[in-house]
């Protein structure tokens, strides 16, 4: 109405987010698909030849079907990020700010302290997501809640040389998609997909208004992408997020665990937040209701608009996904809430 | 506590925000609106016009103002009706030529003319009446076609006969006193007015025809499904208007002394505009004859006063219209977002500080600390039962318990699979106890205390105590009695957990934080209720000391609980004995072993805490957010704790998968076993306590072994 500007100043903006309608249309997939693995937090998955490694802390795994993971190697501090040239090098981004190429460490700008992914384009050129200048990569809640727009992107061309930042103040750039010599980036706590020009680092938003926080990108088979969304947004925390003194008060009062913010996994303490319709009523908690967590992974066409969604709702337990990985008709999917690695048969959607 | 802090105290602790939410609730707040309209026309016109309240100008006023509101009167009734009637100005205009016609052409007495005039009215009130009434017609269109052709019928006699009345030579004592004279200061006109005023007003509000216009005007479908004559009550309204009106008619041939082409123009927009600007509502079923009063005070000192200023008719008109346009709009917004507004400010949180806590986290090693034994229950009427909030039993080991639906519902010793509903109440039923010679004493949510003999007679124990000098909404009424107990005297203490929610919306009230939770005591000896204390943050749980000599209540949002003395030096006052849970305490009941059983309903979170230091955060929340999306108190985790009687924990379980009891809100020791219950669960659990002892039962505990 045309009156509502004046008097949202009596009665308070509503606080809104884009519903899962569409392509984000709820199912239950995540949750019916079967453990392929079980992993604790496993993070990023990696397609090498036939094998499928997947970091979990300090360690990167191999997994396959039917077997126990493998430890393939130990890190010092936990992997954050893991990519594979073109040439079959492994590079390693742990939480420390340490990249490890080939086992080789490269030596980093002072400014990335918090690699949050890495990706190979096709030429070799590796490109690098520093999520915030100011939080390491565990502390993304931190990063989020403070409202941290200090991200940045870097690429290393494959000749060699120094990384080189090609932009900055991103709101936590938390997956990479090289398309040719651009990147396609997600910028989490926009809530959206950006391509970035390799050359000039001009910046254009591809998906906005996005349902959840996304996270990593990868490749799907038929030339689109896989976008997975850590976190579904909420609109307790997007209102908190305006409320200054009470966020910060959180910030330094309450244990980082017990935040009125994003989350892998939830319910898993009764010190944690409750929303009203999150209350089990009757020996239900119901789907729809608001949730910290959530399991989304969305598939991308080749004009990397949504085509479909693959959901673990409210009540569902393969949450806080952060990667996905597709090898032969299959999708492998890291649910760091759920403690589990999901394979899924791409040919049924 | 920083400054902005202690300022956030002061504002939400001191300020009463809650009085505007429980103004809003009354229903004389849709009055206000057309008051204020009204004290501002006459302010502005008052202090513009010079001599505007002066006597004589007055008189002249409150003759048209007697003849108006009359009008108005008629049309509010019909608009009350779900109708509308156009035509009062002609109605009005023809009965005045029927009296002039009867008085000064035929010259006849003046109570023959006054009859003229009467049945002009009820004649075209008839006709009104039958075509939208019983042939249902629309009223707008019918009644504009009655108002062009008695118009036009008028102008015509009007110019037939105006020389012939002029000429008349007839005179009458009766109609100059009617016309011109006063009575203890009032006119005649302003008498008739009030009185039919008055009798409307009385006949709307306290009659049954007036309630069936009500009815109808609210709701034609539910009216007729209810029984209410819709159609003759519809024509009956359309001839009360055609009524008022002539008698205005009369009243005004008897102060001109005639007829003329300008007699009730424009009348039926000024009457309708009336009617809306006082706040009846074009929908039907809303408002009163004193809104339509106010409406015509307001018009006619606004037409009045345009035209002393110096302003023409179009300027009139152009007012009238805007008026109406603007009281329409205010009607429907208002009409349409009147709960919305009373949703945004009902809730007014106040500032608290909770007191630091020890950790109830398992591995933590406090008394408090949190287990799984309680998922190892059996289940009771799992998937048959809702809402078991409190659960007894008998000495026969039969097991009671409220749900949601309003029953009690029985289930059979000994293995408790066969169930019955013992007896429905109604509302939502909590607390239960029985009484010395085997009543069911329960505190029914929204109700009150009922007891329920061992034939299943449901009666009435109490709904109200004693009104509170400063309060807004009635608070005598018990809005969400809680758990009850009853003395070895017979006298049943009992709470009121809140006075600012209904029993459903229990949990909204740990948002606002208010501490409006009240113990009362019921004595069956005289029936009477008396408030004991007043002033707690959501009173719950009573538990009778197993000494008879003092009682415990659980204070659920503040974390604590009280003991209340019955008897000794300190009878009549009450000590915190256990203060800053980690869990906010519901039920209380005994134990075997001569300790406390004590139910958490949820947990205290770090979050949730720290939002009641910033009432305004929460404010803000309920205003922006829906409620589903609110921050509460984590209550999907609770638990069962024992103290003694001094207020030691003994110890605590809990479920912590919130598989089986996520929320617990009551249990009760019988002979070795703990029956759990929750307000929000769909099972009752049976848990074996290790050592308990295996006779011990509630009822012998209170009234001895054996009756």
């Amino acid at each position: 109405m045309i009156l509502d500007p004046v008097l949202d100043l009596f009665r308070g903006k509503a606080v809104t987010i884009p519903p899962l309608d569409g392509a984000f249309r709820p199912n239950t997939r995540l949750d019916d698909a079967p453990a392929f693995a079980e992993l604790t937090e496993p993070d990023n998955l990696l397609v090498s030849g036939d094998r499928l490694l997947a970091s979990s802390g300090n360690v990167i795994h191999s997994v396959a079907a039917g077997a126990t993971p493998t430890v393939v190697e130990t890190f010092p501090s936990p992997v954050t990020a893991l990519a594979m040239s073109p040439s079959g090098e492994l590079a390693v981004g742990l939480e420390s700010g340490k990249l490890l190429v080939a086992g080789k460490e490269v030596s980093l700008p002072a400014e990335i302290l918090c690699i949050t992914a890495l990706a190979y384009a096709e030429d070799g050129t590796l490109w690098l997501a520093n999520g915030s200048a100011e939080h390491a990569p565990s502390q993304w809640a931190a990063d989020l809640m403070k409202k941290g727009a200090s991200g940045s992107l870097w690429k290393r061309d494959a000749a060699g040389g120094d990384f080189r930042k090609v932009a900055s103040d991103i709101a936590f750039p938390y997956g990479l998609h090289p398309l040719g010599r651009d990147v396609l980036v997600s910028e989490s706590w926009r809530h959206q997909l950006v391509r970035f020009d390799g050359a000039t680092g001009s910046r254009s938003t591809v998906l906005a208004h996005l349902p959840g926080y996304p996270s990593r990108l990868s490749p799907s088979a038929d030339g689109g992408a896989w976008l997975t969304l850590f976190a579904p947004r909420n609109r307790l925390i997007e209102f908190v997020l305006q409320e200054t003194h009470y966020r910060q008060d959180m910030l330094s009062q309450v244990p980082p665990a017990y935040w009125i913010a994003p989350a892998l996994a939830s319910s898993r303490s009764f010190l944690e937040p409750l929303q009203c319709g999150g209350i089990r009523t009757m020996g239900i908690h119901k789907p729809w209701s608001p949730s910290r967590s959530y399991g989304l992974v969305v598939r991308l066409d080749q004009k990397l608009q949504p085509q479909f969604s693959l959901h673990s709702r409210a009540n569902g337990t393969r949450h806080g996904i952060c990667s996905v990985a597709e090898r032969d008709g299959r999708l492998f999917v890291a649910s760091r809430g759920g403690d589990c690695i999901l394979s899924v048969a791409t040919g049924g959607f | 506590m920083s400054f902005r802090e202690r300022l956030q105290s002061w504002r939400y602790n001191l300020v009463p925000d809650h009085v505007v939410g429980e103004i809003l609730t009354k229903r004389w707040t849709d009055n206000a609106i057309p008051f204020l309209a009204l004290v501002a026309t006459l302010a502005t016109f008052g202090s513009i016009i010079p001599g505007f309240f002066k006597l004589t100008a007055l008189q002249e006023s409150t003759r048209q103002l007697g003849e108006f509101s009359m009008v108005v009167t008629g049309m509010t009734v019909v608009m009350l009706g779900g109708g509308i009637d156009l035509s009062v100005g002609s109605i009005f205009a023809l009965s005045c030529f029927s009296a002039v016609y009867v008085f000064f052409i035929l010259e006849q007495s003046v109570w023959l003319a006054l009859a003229a005039s009467l049945a002009t009215g009820l004649i075209f009130g008839a006709i009104n009446g039958y075509l939208v009434g019983y042939l249902r017609l629309r009223a707008f269109l019918t009644t504009l076609v009655t108002f062009i052709f008695g118009r036009a019928l008028f102008d015509i006699l009007v110019t037939t006969y105006a020389a012939d009345v002029q000429l008349s030579t007839a005179t009458s004592d009766v109609l100059d006193f009617i016309g011109d004279s006063t009575f203890w200061g009032l006119s005649v006109s302003v008498w008739l007015a009030i009185i039919l005023a008055i009798i409307t007003h009385i006949a709307l509000t306290r009659s049954r025809p007036g309630w069936h216009v009500l009815a109808v005007g609210g709701s034609r479908r539910s009216a007729h499904n209810a029984g209410i004559r819709v159609r003759r009550t519809v024509f009956m309204t359309y001839v009360f208007s055609g009524f008022c009106a002539s008698i205005g008619g009369f009243l005004i041939a008897c102060r001109l002394s005639g007829a003329g082409p300008g007699t009730g123009l424009n009348l039926e927009i000024m009457a309708l505009t009336a009617a809306v600007v006082g706040g009846v509502s074009l929908g039907g079923g809303r408002g009163s004859v004193i809104k339509g009063l106010m409406g015509a005070i307001i018009v006619l000192t606004m037409t009045n006063g345009l035209i002393r200023l110096g302003y023409g008719t179009g300027t009139n008109q152009m007012v009238l219209g805007i008026m109406l346009a603007v009281a329409v709009t205010i009607d429907i917004r208002w009409l349409k977002n009147r709960h919305k507004v009373l949703n945004e400010v009902y809730v007014a949180p106040v500032y608290l500080k909770m007191g630091e806590t020890q950790s109830a986290a398992p591995g933590s090693g406090t008394p408090y600390e949190l287990d799984n034994r309680l998922s190892a229950a059996n289940h009771i009427g799992l998937g048959e039962l809702e809402g078991p909030e409190d659960v007894i039993l008998d000495r026969a080991d039969n097991l009671y318990c409220g749900t949601r639906h309003g029953e009690i519902v029985r289930f059979f010793a000994p293995d408790y699979v066969r169930s019955e509903v013992f007896a429905h109440i109604g509302g939502f039923p909590l607390g239960l106890a029985f009484d010395k010679s085997g009543n069911l004493i329960s505190c029914v949510g929204a109700m009150g205390l009922y007891s329920v003999s061992p034939d299943r007679e449901v009666k009435r124990l109490s709904a109200e105590t004693s009104r509170s000098w400063t309060s807004i909404v009635d608070d005598a009424r018990l809005r969400d009695p809680n758990d009850c107990d009853i003395a070895p005297d017979g006298r049943i203490y009992f709470t009121d957990s809140t006075k600012r929610y209904d029993a459903h919306d229990w949990a909204l009230d740990s948002i606002e934080n208010r501490a409006t939770g009240r113990l009362l005591v019921y004595d069956p000896k005289d029936g009477s209720t008396k408030t004991l204390l007043d002033g707690y943050r959501y009173t719950n749980g009573v538990c009778m000391a197993h000494d008879g000599k003092s009682l415990f209540f659980a204070e659920s949002w503040a974390c604590r609980v009280h003991r209340y003395w019955l008897e000794g030096p300190k009878a009549g006052t009450a000590e915190c004995v256990i203060r800053d849970m980690p869990g906010y305490p519901d039920n209380i009941n005994r134990a075997s072993d001569g300790n406390y059983w004590m139910a958490w309903l949820g947990m205290r979170t770090p979050s949730f805490d720290l939002s009641l230091r910033h009432p305004d955060m929460r404010k803000r929340m309920t205003r922006r957010l829906p409620q589903d999306e609110w921050l509460f108190p984590n209550i999907n985790t609770g638990g069962v704790v024992k103290f003694n009687e001094k207020g030691g924990i003994v110890e605590a379980m809990g479920d912590l998968t919130g598989g089986a009891h996520p929320m617990v809100t009551s249990m009760r020791e019988h002979k070795g076993y703990l029956f759990v219950g929750g307000i929000l669960n769909n099972r009752i659990g049976r848990y074996k306590i290790s050592g308990a002892d295996p006779n011990w039962t509630s009822p012998a505990s209170y009234w001895g072994a054996k009756p």
